[in-house]
């Protein structure tokens, strides 16, 4: 054969470039695949068309509603104290509910006070089911951030909870997520689990009855 | 040349057909066990593309069933009393009384022997033998018709000198310990006919248990441990009316327990030294000692002082003077700085059946001049009054599991305080309810401590003073005892 007569440099040449060109060849069709998945992967799905605007969290002309917000005092009995804010009556309950937390984010004007929630703590999500519970998601630094201790912690979720189901009647337990998702305690302390209003930690009289006065 | 690639292809050959024959011998064979009511049939199972396969002729001939092994038509029929079940080697299809029933997986025929995958049993012969056949997924072991089965759970525990294996049995059992110290293990025979474990073995090891593992192969139930050299002693203790069974591996041999090979009836289980001022202590065998936080989650801080050092050293000194006062075993939660979630905390109590959990804190006020000590109950209903299903709970959820025992928390915070505020004068110690992770599920007496305020310069020079600390849990310890021995009998 004439392969065999071949001087035996020649031949091992030959045999490493086949070897070189068939590994190349494999290179080249997976390029292809990848361009080809490249295409395949250029959807238009860049943008998320379901995006709500934001909507205002009242109206101009929304009358004025007095609520009172519950913050960490530093009275010896009671581990929170209420203070009074005007907020706006807007029609949806659950931008009145924003409208309250956002006052609790933003901390106490009285200087006997103490805010509740860490800083930089932003309110993410409100949710209220037919049932009267209300799913409130802050972002992760409400965790993260909290400086600790049983007590503080537990003035931290009543904040919250107390705010909430005082000045909404329609509301009766509050969810706390934190970061979109359910976590056991806040840090540690206080289970995260429905919770209702608690006034005996508080200098504040239950309202009187009067039925859905809102 | 032609002689070394002659040679390549005779290894590569010699190799493969060595590969080839030995697959089925490894995958053949490990001992299977169907407990019936009154017999136990121990079958050699096979493993064939990866799913478990019984030889169907042992079984049938156990039961007592009529058979016809048709080697013409290829089929394989079992006659029932009105009923008649047919089979066709490679075929998930199986026919009883005409009606076709597939299988997972099929129906194997391997020279005069017919094999059955698993679900055969449930799915096909169950109809003809009249008989259901219950399989834990993962086991190797089927229980047929009304064969009483008693579960097992086990769970093993790290209790510093010695390890605790816990053996929660679904109802009473005899159980015999065999200790073999020569082969390095102890094996505790389970005196019951059909033992259902929810587990094969435990996942478990440390530096006294290398491995457990449940044997029933030879229809003698029985727990295989591995010990390590360490292990001086094993000690059985039972509880709850032969329900639980508290094995427990010792470093040292302790005065009291005797060179017995079976020991029914030892001593409580205790890890302190025997101390001659002891008072013993009725109701309160195990107290549960939580150090809270740990690991990647410090709790409150003040500089590099950390609330989770805080609380373990303030939960080592409180163990000691547990023990220094009552005979009653003393458990940390954690006794290293691990994170742990507040559910594991608590099933540390709960596996340890203990009497009394304490979980310790330290406290953080924004207010620097705030005292920031409390003693935390759980509070009650924290969800607000659900409306309770008609009819009533069928089951409770875990976090009502604070409910039966809320009088006796009470009381005992109620001794704390006075102990506290005694030993701390000028220090108030109320007694506070909160919804508290730790103490929800706790199906015993259990109570938070806070103590201090990091946010203070001068509590955290108290906190850290091993004066202070010893002070502190002494009074603990002085409450605990007076709950033990007359607060709850």
């Amino acid at each position: 054969m004439a392969a065999s007569r071949l001087p035996r440099h020649l031949r091992i040449g030959l045999i490493v470039l086949t070897v070189g060109s068939a590994i190349a060849l494999g290179l080249f069709v997976d390029v292809i695949g990848r361009v080809q998945e490249m295409v395949r992967e250029k959807d238009p799905e860049t943008s998320n068309p379901f995006t709500p605007a934001a909507a205002p969290l009242y109206e101009q002309n929304d009358p004025p509603m007095p609520v009172k917000l519950f913050f960490p005092s530093v009275k010896e009995d009671v581990v929170l104290s209420s203070e009074e804010q005007t907020i706006f009556r807007s029609a949806g309950l659950t931008n009145r509910a924003r409208q309250i937390l956002q006052k609790l984010l933003d901390g106490p004007k009285t200087p006997t006070l103490y805010p509740s929630v860490p800083k930089d703590t932003k309110l993410q999500e409100v949710f209220v089911d037919d049932t009267g519970m209300a799913y409130v998601d802050f972002s992760s630094t409400i965790s993260a951030n909290h400086p600790g201790g049983m007590l503080s912690e537990q003035a931290t979720v009543y904040s919250i909870v107390n705010s909430l189901v005082y000045n909404l009647p329609e509301i009766r337990q509050v969810k706390i997520l934190v970061g979109g998702a359910e976590k056991e305690t806040l840090a540690g302390h206080c289970l995260l689990l429905p919770l209702a209003m608690d006034l005996s930690i508080t200098d504040v009289a239950p309202r009187e009855q009067v039925n859905n006065a809102d | 040349m032609r002689r070394i690639v002659t040679g390549v292809v005779l290894a590569i050959l010699a190799t493969a057909i060595l590969l080839f024959y030995s697959r089925p011998l490894s995958a053949a064979d490990t001992d299977f066990l169907i407990y019936f009511e009154n017999s136990t049939l121990a079958l050699k199972s096979q493993t064939i593309d990866r799913t478990v396969y019984l030889p169907l002729q042992d079984i049938v001939r156990h039961l007592g069933l009529a058979s016809t092994d048709a080697t013409g038509s290829l089929t394989f029929t079992i006659q029932g009393q009105n009923s008649r079940l047919v089979l066709t080697p490679g075929s998930g299809f199986i026919s009883y009384n005409d009606q076709p029933i597939l299988l997972q997986n099929p129906i194997r025929r391997e020279g005069n022997q017919w094999l059955v995958p698993l679900d055969f049993l449930s799915q096909g012969l169950s109809r003809v033998a009249g008989l259901e056949f219950r399989y834990r997924p993962g086991s190797r072991r089927m229980f047929a018709g009304r064969v009483a089965t008693t579960e097992l759970a086990m769970n093993a525990q790290s209790l510093g000198a010695l390890t605790r294996l816990t053996l929660r049995a679904g109802s009473p059992i005899d159980v015999e310990l065999q200790k073999e110290t020569a082969q390095r293990r102890a094996v505790i025979v389970l005196k019951a006919k059909a033992i259902d474990p929810a587990r094969e073995r435990l996942e478990y090891k440390d530096a006294l248990i290398q491995s457990v593992a449940f044997d029933d192969a030879d229809g003698m139930p029985r727990l295989v441990i591995a010990i390590a050299d360490d292990v001086r002693d094993v000690r059985l203790t039972s509880s709850d009316g032969n329900r639980v069974y508290f094995v427990d591996f010792v470093r040292e041999i302790a005065t009291e327990a005797g060179p017995t090979t079976a020991v029914a009836s030892a001593p409580p289980p205790a890890a302190s030294r025997p101390n001659p001022n002891v008072t013993a202590s009725s109701g309160v065998r195990v107290i549960v000692i939580d150090a809270g936080h740990g690991g990647i989650e410090p709790g409150a801080a003040n500089g590099s002082t950390l609330e989770k050092d805080l609380t373990l050293a303030l939960a080592r000194r409180l163990r000691s003077a547990v023990q220094s006062r009552l005979s009653s075993t003393v458990v940390l939660t954690r006794d290293s700085d691990v994170a742990m979630t507040s559910e594991e905390r608590v099933a540390v109590a709960n596996n340890n059946q203990a009497g009394l959990l304490i979980s310790l804190h330290t406290g953080f006020s924004p207010d620097k001049m705030a005292a920031g000590s409390s003693i935390y109950i759980m509070k009650p209903d924290f969800t607000g009054g659900v409306p309770e299903p008609a009819g009533g709970r069928l089951f409770l959820p875990w976090y009502m599991a604070y409910r039966l025992n809320a009088p006796a928390s009470k009381a005992m915070a109620e001794h704390l305080q006075r102990n506290l505020t005694q030993a701390t004068p000028g220090s108030k110690f109320p007694i506070r309810h909160g919804p508290i992770g730790v103490l929800a599920s706790a199906t015993m007496p259990a109570i938070a401590i806070e103590v201090g305020n990091l946010n203070n310069e001068e509590s955290v020079k108290t906190l850290t003073d091993p004066e202070f600390q010893t002070k502190f849990t002494t009074s603990i310890a002085a409450a605990i005892e007076q709950f033990a021995t007359g607060g709850r009998k």
